[in-house]
């Protein structure tokens, strides 16, 4: 399968999380890497699953690499239809009114815009115990499973 | 030009967010770079470990990028190596190719008025640095029963937040079993934070607000709470309006906004605090105050002269650099540092021109007590371990034990 692992940051996390789901599936899939800031809707069409990480930063806003690819689909609103994704949220209890808003936002608005959403966004707690990557890779696991 | 660089050698004086975030980016871009950084610390991560709030380790989960710098981008850590007092910094720029100064500002700003240095004065530095335990702390303070805190920014709001929350409201922090019991033993009847800003102005970010909103144990009520005219600041002006209109706890909190010190006399009662205000001069009597205005050099390195140094980019010493709060000032959060760093290692590496009598991290193997990563490492699973079940870590707290944590 054609897999892009995406992803919007502020901090990095979002990007070491995306690279260690791209080390998780290189070796069974084709699969890249890339900043939401790189990402054109073309990029979206051209693969079989986009699988994007994407935190929340500030009061529940679109992390910084997020917000120009955002813009365009709020903007633009390009036909994403055939276009699959699966959102993975980064969040931090401690801000609960605002937890995983970011991802939210951006599910919606690819939703909006024809995208189809394959499994349920999930958002990891940064307060939390649990490592990321052993929550997300099994989570990923069960999204492509499930095509 | 390719062959040389690959060896080029690298120093970064500071193992916080700036410097780290320097590393990350340059190894990105050159992973065959010999990288070291140093800190005076005996634990890397800087203000990750002892500035950021113990009660926001979503925000400390930054360190384990930073470790990664570590354990798979070959960079090298120095911990407890003062650059400026044990080594120079000439001597670290005959040794390196590049130096990159991202050593932060450790030290509490002054108020710069009348009656400034009375005792019963603390600066959140200080304050936080005991909170945090940090092995050079002093001990925690007395605050009294009427604690003023002076500032408007975050820090202030990361003190006013710990001093108002509850042991249960401390659960999953890490937060150390002295400072737990010295925040349960305080019996504030009134806490009060002021500063000349207005609502507007003021450096807080309206997230910090909302999370006090959730606090069990305090009542906010504010004074010249005055909305900016061009409505610019509304979601700054509603988060202290909800904030008011929540909480219901039984010490009251006084946010003071547009209310500027003047001078500090000390009574027999505590400590006056004179402030200008927008209906003229005040008095409010303090038992303690809290500063925290901002940071600055703790005069270890020549700061003035090393940026004018850095700047002068006409000069034949063409391979000093400086980044974050040491560079721009005590202002900006964690994400900015990544911003800037990957601009400057693009920068670093455009101008890198290794030379290979430069001999690199020989310069600092020699010196007694020098902390490697794996010896951070160590220290790191011997406080998670260590930690009792509502928190996440229990630091150590005194040089010794970092020095030899198999021993204690």
């Amino acid at each position: 399968m054609n897999i892009s692992f995406l992803f919007g940051t502020e901090t990095g996390n979002a990007e070491m999380l995306a690279d260690d789901l791209n080390m998780a599936f290189e070796e069974q899939h084709d699969t890249r890497v890339a900043n939401l800031q790189d990402t054109t809707v073309q990029d979206l069409q051209t693969a079989d699953l986009n699988i994007i990480v994407c935190s929340s930063y500030g009061d529940g806003d679109l992390p910084g690499s997020a917000q120009a690819f955002a813009s365009v689909l709020q903007k633009e609103r390009p036909d994403l239809s055939g276009v699959r994704f699966a959102m993975f949220g980064l969040g931090d209890m401690e801000y609960a009114s605002t937890f995983g808003h970011g991802s939210m936002k951006l599910a919606t608005l690819l939703v909006e815009c024809g995208a189809q959403s394959i499994g349920a966004r999930v958002v990891h707690d940064a307060s939390n115990d649990e490592m990321v990557e052993d929550m997300a890779i099994p989570w990923a696991e069960n999204v492509v499973g499930s095509l | 030009m390719t062959t040389n660089r690959s060896t080029a050698k690298i120093a970064i004086v500071g193992a916080g967010p700036s410097g780290c975030f320097t590393a990350q980016a340059l190894l990105k871009l050159d992973p065959n770079l010999e990288l070291d950084i140093i800190d005076a610390q005996p634990t890397p991560f800087g203000l990750v470990r002892y500035g950021v709030a113990a009660d926001h380790q979503g925000t400390k989960a930054v360190a384990r990028q930073f470790s990664r710098i570590f354990t798979r981008q070959n960079a090298h850590f120095f911990g407890n190596v003062q650059i400026g007092t044990q080594v120079s910094v000439e001597d670290v720029l005959q040794s390196y190719d590049a130096v990159v100064l991202a050593a932060g500002l450790s030290e509490d700003r002054n108020l710069g008025i009348p009656g400034d240095d009375c005792p019963g004065i603390i600066g959140s530095r200080a304050l936080t640095r005991s909170l945090y335990e940090h092995p050079n702390a002093a001990e925690l303070p007395e605050l009294g029963s009427h604690p003023v805190i002076i500032g408007m920014g975050n820090v202030a709001v990361d003190i006013l937040r710990l001093l108002s929350k509850t042991p249960d409201e401390l659960h999953g922090s890490d937060l150390g079993q002295g400072p737990t019991d010295w925040l349960a033993s305080q019996e504030f009847e009134q806490i009060t934070m002021l500063g000349r800003s207005s609502v507007a102005s003021a450096r807080f970010s309206s997230v910090m607000i909302k999370e006090l909103s959730n606090l069990s144990a305090i009542d906010v009520r504010t004074h010249y709470l005055n909305n900016a005219k061009d409505g610019t600041a509304q979601d700054r002006f509603d988060a202290i309006a909800h904030l008011e209109a929540e909480t219901a706890g039984g010490v009251p909190v006084e946010l003071r906004f547009e209310s500027r010190p003047t001078a500090i006399t000390e009574t027999a009662q505590g400590l006056t605090l004179e402030i200008d205000t927008p209906d003229g001069p005040q008095s409010l009597l303090a038992s303690s105050i809290i500063t925290a205005i901002g940071f600055t050099s703790d005069g270890r390195l020549n700061r003035e002269a090393l940026l004018s140094e850095a700047n002068d980019k006409a000069s034949p010493q063409d391979r000093l650099y400086t980044i974050g709060w040491f560079r721009d000032g005590p202002v900006g959060a964690i994400a900015q540092c990544r911003g800037e760093a990957q601009i400057l290692a693009k920068r670093i590496l455009a101008e890198l021109k290794p030379d290979a009598v430069r001999k690199g991290s020989a310069l600092l193997v020699d010196l007694p007590d020098v902390i490697d990563f794996k010896h951070w490492e160590a220290i790191d699973a011997l406080e998670v371990s260590r930690a009792p079940d509502n928190r996440c870590r229990q630091k150590l707290s005194n040089m010794a034990d970092l020095l030899r944590p198999t021993t204690s």
